[in-house]
């Protein structure tokens, strides 16, 4: 132990100052790092200098000014809009919360009959899109020509409705049905991944059943509750197809109906609409902020290299009350709206009644025979531009995903903070106001009037979902698989390559699927950034439920419907069972 | 000149790593022997895992250097930091890192896939690691079908497959049943001894140490403490952390009255009022009259007698006795001091027992406080 610092010598590799910075790990993560914040700042950068241009009385010039946001708060109709979008988004993440948390400890851990073959049905609602729904949902329950108040008034003889959802409760309904799978995927994911005998041992002190899940369960997989309860607050805040359905033809506009008529409108203001977008953006943003103080001190890592096999609790009688509790989301998510809006698409008009002998394929014709004189370009452009962007978008979008979620968790430091930070804000920020934010910051690009806008902004608002996907299964990986590997003798690149991707494999199937999905329905970015040529199949629906009838928007709505269940279920013969549900 | 050579196979020096404005190692250095077993003892958060973090270079340390067998690892003064994969390290993890969506087979192959071996010799070569650590007959299964142990193995064969230049262990054993812990600490150390690989093992558990190593590093708070083969740790503490933390001893408080330069010093032990002498080893410390100081004696050393021997007396009462079959735990109250003694099962003491304490004053070390 001594004399230690002659004997040194041979094999030193003179290096020069900055050669050990220069790998390829610190090359790639960093090329990384500057596409996401380009991509994220700039847009939001021109939104909130945009936001603070006002536009004269003469519609032609602009001076700098807090204008717009007075118009925001002391407006009549905006303010109107504002509180409307608070008292919607609030409904709908206390509808979606409690019925994912329900559906997911249903499925997860109860002795509920058939729940293997009922859970996928769960996640159906997530894949449509929820302005289908709200469509569906019209056609169902509107005061006169709904169908459901049409059979009410054939057998009780009633003269008025029994349900109207052209009013902010519809909207409610409507939008917290379909996102409560996702919340149910956060909390799913969580309580499968959980020890069970964290439960057993609660168990075992002598707390009840209820008490187990109330005291252990449930607060463990609170992180993943809160997650998935912001997640839907800031989504319906953000989602435009549905209050434009059922709410702002009947008097309740909210902010994205708003920001759409300022930027496509007659009256068209972008400055006002920036204003908007900034105002709906602080909202979801702080509650973002408030998340993240939350959630993160409380992120348990519930999973080590050990397996473990989750259990399941007999609920006695009671399964079939929580077999019923499933069928009937199932039935009113997923099951009334598509065979009504199958009724619908088979009718060259719809009254609100069947009508045998008018049955026709019709419409159908119209919006796929692409070839046909009749077909209606819109419709038949928007599927295979659908197409296009949800498999680039989704490719793209997996491998930033990957490699963001390995910087903010293998490395330290302040990139990874910062880039933690920077996921975080796509998803306070909604598709409408992002949407905004790309508009006038690429309106002066070749991109503009491309499918390349739409990718951009599909790509920057959605990945972090796709992050957060990866991130979570990461967090649950002990990162001494990944150090193993290294000093097995594999590079950075090998072992992301053989060891951190195949283990991650589950999450970015699940992610990749997520964000197909989602590009393939989306409606909130695409109805600000398209133009002719570049309408996406939601814009098309759009487009029909505004100037065509009833039935030939049921049937694209079928036809989407259609495509996104085939998704599920090629992906899920592809993926296994798990990349749905991990 | 060979042996000169040998003893600086792993060198660490000045190792310093901070985590914020914790400083997780504090100036650390040590070296050892090629072929050597060490260990790095001590509670969590004594910085002995960042150390083997360090050494494998999982992490960055703040300033110092790193070289193994000649070669350079870190040396932050010459910006030599070797990435992790070149530095031909085996490790086994404390969660044993097993992959599990490989096979055992897959998991032991990896580092000779990543350094393009034959696939006839990877074959031979895995099947002669598995046969050594007792796995051949799962190399077939899928690493998630193998228990707590025999991870443990997988993970040790990963490690040795390719003959490395060093070989970590992290608290590999701190995950196993005690009976698996205690067959698997002979079994490592046979395997460890047969393939010869120089290791650097870090641990919690002084029993494990002391059974495993060639040479002991008792840390605390980022320093060490002290450095060496198990026996003198064991035997001569030189501080009374180190004394309290390797095995069982009795520690009483108290100042040097005589220093010997050829035997038996003396120090001045004051109990209850009274002042007692009692004769010590001082080995090399420099101790000087008048310094405080604590004795440490362990239980095998101390004797409760039932007749009063010559000399300083010391009077007391059977408290608690516990018999463990080869000796008898024993407690002797004095005054306010409770004695442990290991005491003879022949000797037949009761609770309630009036005997008196003698002291093997060969084995009675007086240590820094």
């Amino acid at each position: 132990m001594k004399n230690t610092t002659t004997t040194i010598q041979p094999n030193i590799e003179p290096q020069s100052r900055w050669r050990g910075y220069i790998t390829t790990e610190n090359i790639v993560t960093s090329l990384t790092s500057l596409i996401i914040f380009v991509a994220i700042i700039l847009p939001l950068f021109w939104l909130v200098v945009s936001s603070f241009e006002v536009l004269d009385d003469m519609g032609f010039d602009t001076e700098w000014g807090l204008g717009n946001y007075y118009e925001v708060f002391q407006g009549r109709v905006i303010r109107k809009a504002f509180f409307n979008t608070l008292m919607i988004s609030t409904g709908t993440t206390v509808l979606a919360t409690f019925l994912g948390v329900l559906l997911a400890w249903i499925n997860a851990r109860t002795n509920c009959p058939w729940r293997d073959k009922i859970e996928p049905f769960n996640l159906i609602p997530f894949f449509l899109s929820p302005f289908v729904g709200a469509i569906a949902w019209h056609n169902l329950a509107a005061p006169k020509v709904g169908f459901l108040n049409n059979i009410a008034r054939a057998i009780f003889g009633i003269e008025s409705h029994i349900m109207n959802v052209d009013n902010i409760f519809g909207v409610i309904w409507v939008t917290g049905i379909f996102f409560t799978p996702l919340v149910y995927l956060f909390v799913v994911g969580s309580l499968r991944r959980m020890d069970p005998s964290l439960e057993d041992s609660a168990r075992t002190t002598g707390a009840s059943l209820f008490r187990t899940t109330m005291s252990v369960t449930l607060p463990l997989v609170t992180p993943a509750i809160l997650s998935g309860a912001i997640i839907v607050f800031v989504t319906s805040a953000g989602e435009f197809g549905v209050p434009f359905k059922l709410g702002a033809p009947y008097g309740w506009d909210t902010l994205t109906t708003q920001i759409y008529s300022k930027a496509v409108g007659d009256d068209a203001n972008h400055y006002l609409g920036a204003a908007m977008s900034m105002t709906l953006a602080a909202i979801t943003g702080v509650l973002i902020w408030i998340q993240r103080r939350i959630i993160a001190p409380r992120e348990y890592t519930t999973v080590t290299g050990k397996g473990f096999r989750p259990n399941t609790i007999d609920l006695g009688r009671w399964k079939w009350v929580a077999l019923g509790v499933n069928l009937f989301y199932i039935f009113v998510a997923v099951v009334l709206p598509l065979i009504c809006l199958l009724i619908v698409s088979f009718h060259p008009v719809w009254e609100g009644r069947i009508i045998p002998a008018d049955l026709t394929l019709w419409n159908y014709k119209k919006i796929l025979f692409f070839w046909s004189p009749e077909s209606i370009g819109i419709a038949t452009r928007g599927i295979i531009n659908s197409f296009i962007l949800a498999f680039s978008g989704a490719t793209i979008a997996m491998i930033l995903s990957i490699l963001i979620s390995y910087m903010i968790h293998r490395t330290k430091g302040f990139g990874s903070t910062m880039l933690d930070f920077l996921c975080v804000i796509p998803i306070g920020f909604p598709g409408i106001v992002l949407a905004m934010g790309v508009l006038v910051t690429y309106i002066k690009t070749p991109i503009y009037a491309t499918l390349g806008i739409l990718l951009v902004g599909y790509i920057t608002r959605f990945f972090p979902y796709g992050q957060r996907n990866i991130s979570s299964i990461m967090l649950a990986i002990s990162e001494e698989l990944d150090q193993s590997s290294r000093m097995a003798g594999a590079s950075w690149l090998t072992t992301l390559r053989r060891i951190t991707i195949p283990l991650l494999k589950p999450g970015i199937f699940a992610g990749w699927i997520l964000l197909f999905v989602i590009f393939l329905r989306e409606l909130s970015i695409s109805i600000i950034l398209y133009s002719v040529g570049t309408e996406t199949l939601s814009v098309g629906v759009l487009y029909l439920a505004d100037f065509e009838g009833d039935p030939l928007t049921a049937a694209l709505a079928i036809v989407q419907t259609i495509i996104l269940l085939g998704c599920i279920v090629l992906f899920r013969k592809v993926a296994g069972k798990e990349a749905l549900t991990a | 000149m060979k042996e000169e050579k040998n003893s600086d196979y792993l060198i660490i020096e000045n190792l310093v790593k901070y985590f914020g404005d914790d400083r997780a190692v504090d100036g650390i250095s040590f070296a050892i022997s090629e072929g050597k077993f060490l260990t790095l003892l001590g509670p969590s958060g004594c910085g002995k895992t960042t150390t083997l973090m360090c050494i494998a270079g999982l992490h960055k340390p703040d300033s110092g250097e790193i070289r193994v067998g000649g070669k350079s690892f870190t040396s932050l003064n010459e910006n030599i930091f070797l990435e992790p994969e070149k530095r031909d390290i085996g490790m086994v993890f404390q969660s044993y890192a097993i992959w599990p969506h490989m096979t055992v087979e897959k998991n032991i192959s990896y580092p000779l896939e990543i350094r393009n071996f034959e696939s006839s010799e990877i074959e031979d070569r895995v099947m002669e690691v598995a046969r050594l650590v007792g796995l051949d007959d799962m190399v077939g299964k899928d690493a998630t079908q193998l228990s707590g142990g025999q991870q443990q193995r997988a993970a040790l064969a990963r490690a040795i497959v390719c003959n490395p230049s060093l070989l970590l262990f992290d608290e590999p054993l701190s995950n196993l049943d005690l009976k698996l812990r205690e067959r698997m600490r002979l079994e490592l150390k046979r395997i460890q001894n047969e393939v010869g690989i120089t290791s650097v093992y870090v641990t919690h558990d002084q029993a494990e140490a002391l059974v495993m190593s060639d040479d002991i590093i008792v840390m605390s708070k980022g320093k060490i403490e002290q450095s060496g083969g198990p026996h003198s740790i064991y035997a001569r503490p030189v501080n009374r952390y180190v004394s309290n933390f390797i095995g069982v001893a009795n520690l009483l408080k108290g100042k040097i009255s005589s220093v010997s330069k050829t035997g038996l010093s003396e120090i001045n032990i004051s109990q209850d009022g009274k002042n007692i002498l009692m004769p010590c080893v001082l080995d090399d410390k420099k101790f000087r009259e008048g310094d405080n100081a604590v004795l440490s004696i362990r239980p095998e050393n101390v004797y409760a007698l039932r007749e009063k021997p010559e000399g300083t007396a010391i009077e007391g009462e059977v408290i608690q006795t516990v018999f463990l079959g080869n000796y008898i735990d024993c407690r002797v109250q004095w005054g306010k001091f409770e004695w442990k003694v290991q005491a003879h099962p022949r000797e037949r003491l009761k609770k309630g027992d009036h005997v008196y304490i003698r002291l093997d004053s060969n084995h009675s070390m007086a240590v820094l406080p």
